[in-house]
């Protein structure tokens, strides 16, 4: 096996993050991929226009929020009572009755971790878009990372659609504004996501600022 | 044709988990913690605890998920006589009524998931540490989507907590949380965890050692 010798310049290389097959760095173009010849996953991308495209996403996520998490989502009548509940309902009545655990993480999924990664996107695109580029922006990507995971809208756009069933059933379902939003908040935080070109932002600060 | 694949830790290299940078080992051991010279996040080459930490957390969420299932994840009041109903009968109720689509749907992500995603977690763990019948490139994908399923398994708390907070009708109906959901969303965060602490390039390694010493 061939073995290069320590001093090396790593930035000419790419290693798989799933294989650790180590490759010598392809020059991109916008649009193109590199995937690992071993196991086949993607190892970078070079996604178009990315900075402009998850600025205004995430731009329009961040408008959406209010909106998504205050107004209600749907309404039930039974009886000739009507009862309504937005995003935040949700977690105030989990903790009204004790669910102080689930009221933590629901928030969390559904509502913190989305926008805190909403205004991190937003930021970094911000700061690339107008040039205002700082070394504490390498922490701050890196703290980024960290959520990946666990941002839950999708699980939660499934939940309304799965409780709608289940009210269907035998009450009078009513859908509000606020479910509009919401599917509108969830688009607009994954597309933020989606085209945030990680590679490209690691590249461009690593030049301004390691040396 | 795996001898032909040249590898980071072969060439005494490490790639940085965070911000995908290749750096130098320089005279550190594999399994010290080193920092990376872009994002200053300190990493392993390869963290030797990590099939420790995915067994460990894999029996947490397996022991969680027991309670899950045997207290009611939710109480149906309906003028004034509470019905309690757990995660299977729940399921039952969607079938009584003919949701066949939503009982799947709840099924599948509820049991099916935690279930696939522990018992997938023990093979993957044994399999990378024996190397008996281990196929990387298999095995790899299948971690992908355990990987993927997990944050699905929170559907059943997210309906809960939708349906506690809407139907809330006084003496008519009330729907009010069962103590299970609380254990049900710690074995699905304990299986989230479980996941993110295996390292797929464990499984590459083992292959590779295999094929160097034929």
């Amino acid at each position: 096996m061939r073995h290069l010798s320590n001093n090396i310049d790593t930035k000419q290389l790419i290693a798989c993050q799933l294989c650790d097959a180590l490759y010598e760095k392809p020059q991109l173009k916008q649009g193109q991929i590199v995937k690992c010849t071993r196991c086949g996953s993607t190892m970078a991308e070079r996604k178009v226009n990315s900075i402009e495209r998850s600025f205004y996403w995430s731009m329009a996520g961040l408008l959406l929020l209010i909106p998504a998490v205050l107004l209600p989502l749907m309404g039930v009548t039974l009886a000739g009572q009507y009862h309504h509940a937005s995003l935040l309902d949700c977690i105030i009545a989990l903790i009204d009755r004790g669910f102080f655990m689930i009221a933590t993480l629901v928030f969390l999924f559904a509502i913190a971790v989305p926008t805190i990664r909403l205004l991190g996107s937003f930021y970094i695109t911000y700061s690339f878009k107008y040039n205002k580029l700082k070394p504490s922006l390498l922490y701050f990507f890196r703290a980024f990372h960290h959520l990946d995971n666990w941002a839950m809208l999708n699980v939660f756009m499934l939940g309304i659609v799965v409780s709608m069933y289940k009210l269907l059933d035998d009450t009078e379902l009513s859908i509000n504004m606020g479910l509009l939003a919401f599917i509108l908040w969830l688009i607009s935080s994954t597309m933020a996501a989606s085209t945030l070109d990680q590679d490209y932002i690691w590249q461009k600060l690593e030049d301004e600022f390691v040396d | 044709m795996n001898l032909l694949i040249n590898t980071a830790k072969n060439n005494n290299l490490a790639l940085c988990p965070q911000c995908h940078k290749v750096n130098v080992l320089g005279d550190a051991a594999s399994d010290e913690k080193i920092q990376c010279v872009r994002c200053k996040g300190m990493f392993y080459q390869r963290n030797s605890r990590s099939l420790q930490y995915t067994l460990a957390w894999s029996i947490a969420a397996l022991i969680a998920f027991i309670p899950a299932n045997l207290y009611p994840i939710m109480i149906i009041y309906s003028l004034g006589i509470g019905e309690p109903s757990t995660i299977l009968s729940g399921i039952g109720q969607f079938i009584d009524h003919g949701l066949y689509p939503i009982a799947i749907i709840i099924f599948t992500a509820s049991i099916i998931v935690p279930l696939l995603k522990i018992a997938g977690l023990f093979v993957l763990v044994y399999r990378a540490h024996t190397g008996i019948r281990l196929r990387p490139d298999k095995h790899s994908k299948f971690y992908h989507l355990l990987e993927f399923l997990g944050p699905w398994s929170m559907l059943d708390v997210f309906v809960v907590a939708l349906l506690v907070a809407v139907v809330e009708l006084g003496f008519i109906t009330t729907i009010a949380a069962g103590p299970a959901i609380n254990y049900f969303t710690l074995t699905v965060i304990f299986t989230m965890i479980a996941a993110n602490s295996f390292d797929s390039r464990l499984l590459w390694d083992k292959q590779q050692n295999s094929d160097e010493n034929f």
